[in-house]
């Protein structure tokens, strides 16, 4: 699928902050039209994305995250063994009991891409601990 | 304005560069392996999962090297049979993750080798009121990562133990277009045969190889006297490949100890070679071998 801005005729982008689905909701997606800025969201639901998910890859790119060993089955698997989440930017990141509770309510085909977004986020702001303040944080700039 | 084909991208996702990046990589893994067979049976309970492992012992004692992919996703048991415990450290780097190292030298790979804990469910979502929609999917992807993201090294075969049912043949067809054939298993039963023959007419259709049919628990081997009985009367499996069109690769009869490691550790095969049901193993495993060496 390919967005087009009609009145500058040129393709829109993925914004990939702009991954940061309402706990058991639908996936919203911004593109963003490189020549105007102008912005539109695509909003799906869950059956809309099983194509997606089913490849196994990343809207947005291909990520570090998505790409190693078993990413699909060590990111998606309800009670993985903990050596499938090793090696990545956000192993010194420390998620508090309601931040766990609050992703692993998104939907499981985008879990991966809104954990990768509140993952940027707190690496980018320099923190260490993900709390339900900092994933509000992250809704309200990405603004979904 | 400009169409579909005007936009050189997707945008950023890069959604077909993935896919193809995906495909490379099984394709890489897969080039070093020689040969590779799916055991299935449309029926569950048949032994299936004791056969592939005393196959792949057999393999293994004549010197080649052997793996098997669990695809039983939901019901594994080849770490079990082939004693690579839920308790194994998982070693994974860049390259993909160290496959467990069975009986005899076997590698394998297998969900059970992924969870959290002996007795824990393969699960895609805790949340009970999830779709099941997405269990499908899930496992297609899973099958994948399995087969591409395993070091399996050279292999001359890998074996791939099918979870009951026809459909995971799809996903590995898919996979592995190069597949050198299925081997169909079933007892003799009239039940198990009426559902294996679906099976079988799913792979004639689809054009999927079929090696030939094993006939389990054929008959039992009574423990103390080592004479074979009949378990079943009047129920002619070799009637249903002459009707089917494909191969009647043999008889194995029902041996309370396939199923169980010996008392050293060790598959069912490697030390009762001799015995009835270790001869009709070795018997199906040279029809086998003999089937691909023919067919290449």
């Amino acid at each position: 699928m390919k967005f087009l801005c009609i009145p500058c005729d040129a393709q829109m982008e993925t914004q990939t902050d702009g991954i940061m689905p309402d706990e058991s909701k639908n996936l919203s997606m911004k593109f963003k039209c490189k020549k105007c800025g102008h912005m539109i969201a695509m909003l799906t639901n869950k059956f809309e994305t099983e194509f997606v998910s089913k490849l196994g890859v990343e809207v947005g790119g291909a990520s570090s995250v998505g790409t190693g060993p078993l990413s699909m089955v060590g990111s998606q698997l309800a009670q993985a063994k903990k050596e499938l989440d090793k090696g990545k930017p956000e192993d010194n990141l420390v998620w508090s009991e309601e931040a766990q509770l609050r992703i692993k309510k998104v939907p499981f085909f985008v879990r991966n891409m809104a954990k990768k977004t509140v993952i940027n986020f707190a690496l980018e702001k320099g923190v260490t601990l993900i709390d339900a303040k900092l994933m509000d944080e992250v809704r309200e700039k990405v603004g979904m | 304005m400009k169409t579909y084909e005007d936009l050189a991208g997707d945008g950023g996702s890069n959604i077909i560069s993935q896919v193809v990046s995906q495909r490379e990589k099984l394709r890489s893994r897969l080039d070093k392996i020689k040969h590779k067979v799916a055991l299935m049976s449309g029926k569950g309970g048949v032994g299936k999962s004791s056969i592939t492992a005393n196959i792949a012992a057999c393999l293994a004692d004549q010197g080649h090297s052997v793996g098997i992919l669990d695809a039983d996703l939901n019901g594994p048991s080849i770490g079990h049979l082939l004693g690579v415990g839920n308790e194994r450290k998982l070693e994974i780097d860049e390259q993909g993750i160290q496959p467990g190292a069975g009986a005899m030298g076997i590698k394998i790979m297998s969900m059970d080798m992924l969870v959290a804990s002996p007795d824990t469910p393969v699960m895609w979502t805790e949340d009970g009121g999830a779709t099941s929609t997405w269990v499908s999917t899930m496992e297609s992807t899973a099958l994948r990562e399995l087969l591409a993201d395993t070091n399996w090294g050279d292999l001359d075969y890998l074996l791939i133990d099918m979870p009951p049912g026809s459909d995971r043949i799809d996903n590995i067809r898919d996979l592995i277009p190069e597949l050198a054939g299925v081997v169909e298993i079933t007892i003799p039963s009239l039940l198990s045969q009426h559902i294996v023959s679906k099976s079988i007419t799913k792979n004639n259709t689809m054009g999927v190889p079929i090696i030939g049919l094993i006939e389990n628990m054929a008959t039992y081997v009574c423990p103390h006297c080592h004479q074979e009985g009949k378990l079943f009367e009047g129920q002619d499996v070799e009637k249903l490949t002459e009707r089917k069109g494909i191969n009647y690769i043999g008889k194995i009869p029902f041996d309370t100890r396939v199923s169980r490691k010996t008392d050293s550790g060790t598959l069912f095969y490697a030390e009762n070679k001799d015995s009835i049901t270790g001869k009709a193993i070795a018997s199906a495993v040279n029809y086998i071998t003999n089937f691909i060496e023919n067919k290449s």
